[in-house]
């Protein structure tokens, strides 16, 4: 990899932390009235993985998004005026944060309901091939997903039929407060491994640069064999579950394990870069909270717009 | 040639065609294919010998494995793919041999296609079509018998739609593929599949709205507004009645319950005074309810007598013949319902059909579906 290639996965994902750090000094005013499930701590799976994807290649995240919302390419401004509930929101401020969308840019929604998105890069890999249309799709979720029934089936269709999809799973080794030992009775990549399906792991989920390269990789098998792909990126959840908290303290997970992740975060490690990229990035999380904030509510026509 | 229907339209001097409700399904299902490049056919035994009971036959030799694709047994999950197929620019096409196995896609369904659009604010359509058959008679039982519009057509975002013809499948379904942007579900009655009807050679989406109710008979007593097979049961009950001459009766084919014509259905009720609701499925929150408030909460005044409905007995379908034939709402209990309605007597004299049994009555269905 080059230095400005570096630079560019680097800016993306600090770009992810500090919006992010802004959410969290936003909140308490409650001028965010949407549930927020923080990235902190696993930015660089976006920010890596993105950066090895074509513009027209589809993502399907879950609520924990905006990470892939941002690293895919959203707009910024569009992202605070939608956790504001504007109608200059990416989605009028219908979604909030757990649904944040931006088709324009293959970042194809946001659900609340775990692994249900899945499928729907199962689906738009099929519409890929018949299509012809040269895409990779690529399904995000959590090892909690991969628990869901309808993953099983994603897997097994995909590998059945030869699609061109990438599924990506941010290990963060937690659902809410269930720790990954108490749910499963099966290990993620030797599960996938029995469709026939290609795995890749990338055991520093927060370099950004380890997991642009575990992901570039998987992205030309997927993309020249036309074959399913899964990557598993262990990574590591800071915050609480959904909310602005720290909530070490209260027994589920180690304050260490925590600590131990810091100790190798480049978002943290790397001083000159952040120097470097910081100012600018202000600059621009200033101007879209000023934006969110002088942005009109939706008004009473929103209300039965575009329900059918 | 089975039983032949001949809606209402004496003044039609077009030549008809007999047509099945499985040939009407099957026409629509081959024009989706080859008008539309995009249109893939997704469901279990889609390709197969069977062909869902005859409505997809011969489809994946003319347009091939790609296009109508066989599939795992994952109803979430397929449904799910269909999604994201719509979302990727094909038509998906879904089918589901029993309504009961689309319980097994709700989410899916309910979570996700019905919400797509309005949840990110426009940004996307899933434009799609779920059909799936509800089974009735031979032993269907508890699982393979439900009919569960009302809880589709409870979600906002759902179109759904209940042929009662073949010609309501082919003056709507081509409509819904080619105009519909958003998630069409089609409950199919499999008692209806080898019905003949009597079709003009040109059906008219004017005349039956996709989205919409219709009216397939005029009277002045009473107005029946009747789902699927019901709609049929209805109009033999309107005949029998006329031929008595005790009632003038009035019918409504709902046909849309999740958009049903409120203006059609007022109208009606304005003119007769009287509703009867006859649904194919529980009456609790179901189809009678909701068009019961539909008329109550714009016009009670319309109404010169209580409203009455039919539908299943509020229990599981039993297997048992002689349970079955008291479960579900059928011809000579429709009639007596009308008559009591329109005479204001309980013993009103009129005589009843003999027919006790649909399934009886459409001889041509055989088992073991």
């Amino acid at each position: 990899m080059t230095d400005p290639e570096i630079d560019s996965i680097f800016f993306s994902a600090l770009r992810i932390r500090l919006v992010e750090l802004r959410i969290i000094q936003l909140y308490p005013s409650d001028r965010i009235q949407s549930p927020v499930h923080l990235s902190i701590g696993q930015e660089a799976v976006a920010a890596g993985a993105c950066a090895a994807l074509r513009p027209n290649d589809l993502v399907f995240g879950s609520y924990r998004s905006h990470a892939f919302y941002l690293a895919k390419g959203g707009n910024l401004r569009q992202m605070f005026a939608e956790l504001y509930g504007k109608a200059t929101g990416c989605c009028g401020g219908k979604a909030g944060s757990m649904h944040l969308a931006a088709p324009e840019v293959g970042f194809m929604g946001a659900s609340a309901i775990v692994a249900s998105t899945i499928p729907h890069a199962v689906g738009a890999a099929l519409a890929a091939r018949r299509r012809d249309t040269d895409q990779i799709t690529v399904a995000v979720f959590g090892d909690g997903a991969t628990e869901e029934g309808v993953y099983h089936e994603s897997l097994n269709f995909a590998a059945l039929h030869h699609l061109p999809v990438l599924f990506l799973c941010e290990n963060n080794g937690l659902a809410v407060h269930s720790r990954i030992d108490a749910r499963q009775a099966y290990d993620i990549v030797d599960h996938a491994e029995t469709y026939g399906i290609a795995t890749r792991v990338c055991a520093q989920g927060n370099d950004p640069r380890a997991v642009y390269e575990t992901i570039a990789d998987a992205v030309r098998l997927v993309r020249d064999d036309g074959r399913p792909c899964l990557v598993v990126c262990d990574t590591y959840r800071q915050m609480e579950h959904v909310g602005i908290g720290d909530d070490h303290h209260v027994g589920y997970r180690s304050p260490s394990a925590a600590d131990a992740w810091r100790r190798t975060d480049p978002l943290l490690l790397d001083a000159a870069r952040v120097a470097r990229f910081t100012p600018d990035i202000l600059r621009e999380i200033d101007d879209a909270v000023a934006f969110a904030e002088s942005s009109p509510w939706p008004g009473a026509e929103h209300l039965l717009a575009d329900v059918a | 040639m089975g039983l032949a229907y001949q809606l209402d339209r004496t003044a039609d001097v077009r030549p008809a065609e007999i047509v099945t409700y499985r040939d009407a399904l099957l026409r629509t299902m081959q024009g989706a294919l080859a008008s539309n490049p995009d249109a893939v056919l997704l469901g279990q035994g889609v390709d197969d010998h069977k062909g869902i009971f005859g409505s997809t036959l011969g489809l994946a030799e003319e347009f091939g494995a790609a296009r109508v694709l066989d599939t795992p047994l994952a109803e979430e999950g397929l449904t799910g793919i269909a999604v994201g197929a719509a979302l990727n620019g094909l038509y998906p096409i879904q089918t589901h041999i029993r309504a009961d196995f689309a319980l097994l896609a709700m989410n899916q369904i309910v979570n996700l296609a019905a919400k797509y659009r309005y949840m990110f604010g426009g940004r996307f359509e899933v434009p799609m079509m779920i059909r799936m058959i509800v089974g009735r008679s031979w032993g269907q039982g508890a699982q393979h018998s439900q009919s569960l519009q009302s809880l589709f057509a409870h979600v906002p975002g759902l179109a759904v739609i209940m042929p009662s013809t073949a010609e309501s499948i082919l003056a709507t379904y081509p409509w819904l593929i080619a105009n519909h942007r958003g998630p069409v579900l089609c409950l199919e009655h499999r008692l209806l599949y080898d019905v003949a009807f009597r079709v003009d050679q040109q059906p008219d989406a004017e005349r039956t709205p996709a989205l919409g109710s219709r009216r397939l008979r005029g009277g002045k007593d009473v107005t029946v507004v009747a789902t699927s097979i019901m709609v049929l049961e209805a109009m033999r009950a309107a005949e029998h009645l006329a031929a008595s001459g005790a009632a003038d009766v009035e019918v409504i084919d709902l046909h849309s319950p999740s958009h049903p014509d409120v203006a059609l259905i007022l109208g009606s009720v304005a003119k007769t005074g009287r509703l009867i609701v006859a649904d194919t499925s529980w009456q609790a929150y179901g189809v009678g309810a909701e068009i019961c408030r539909l008329v109550c909460e714009r016009d009670p005044a319309l109404l010169r007598a209580p409203v009455r409905t039919l539908g299943m007995a509020p229990a599981p379908c039993p297997t048992a013949k002689t349970l079955e034939d008291l479960y579900y709402p059928n011809l000579r209990r429709l009639t007596d319902e009308i008559a009591r309605l329109v005479t204001g007597r309980a013993e009103h004299g009129v005589a009843l059909p003999e027919d006790a049994s649909m399934a009886d009555v459409y001889k041509r269905f055989k088992g073991p579906f």
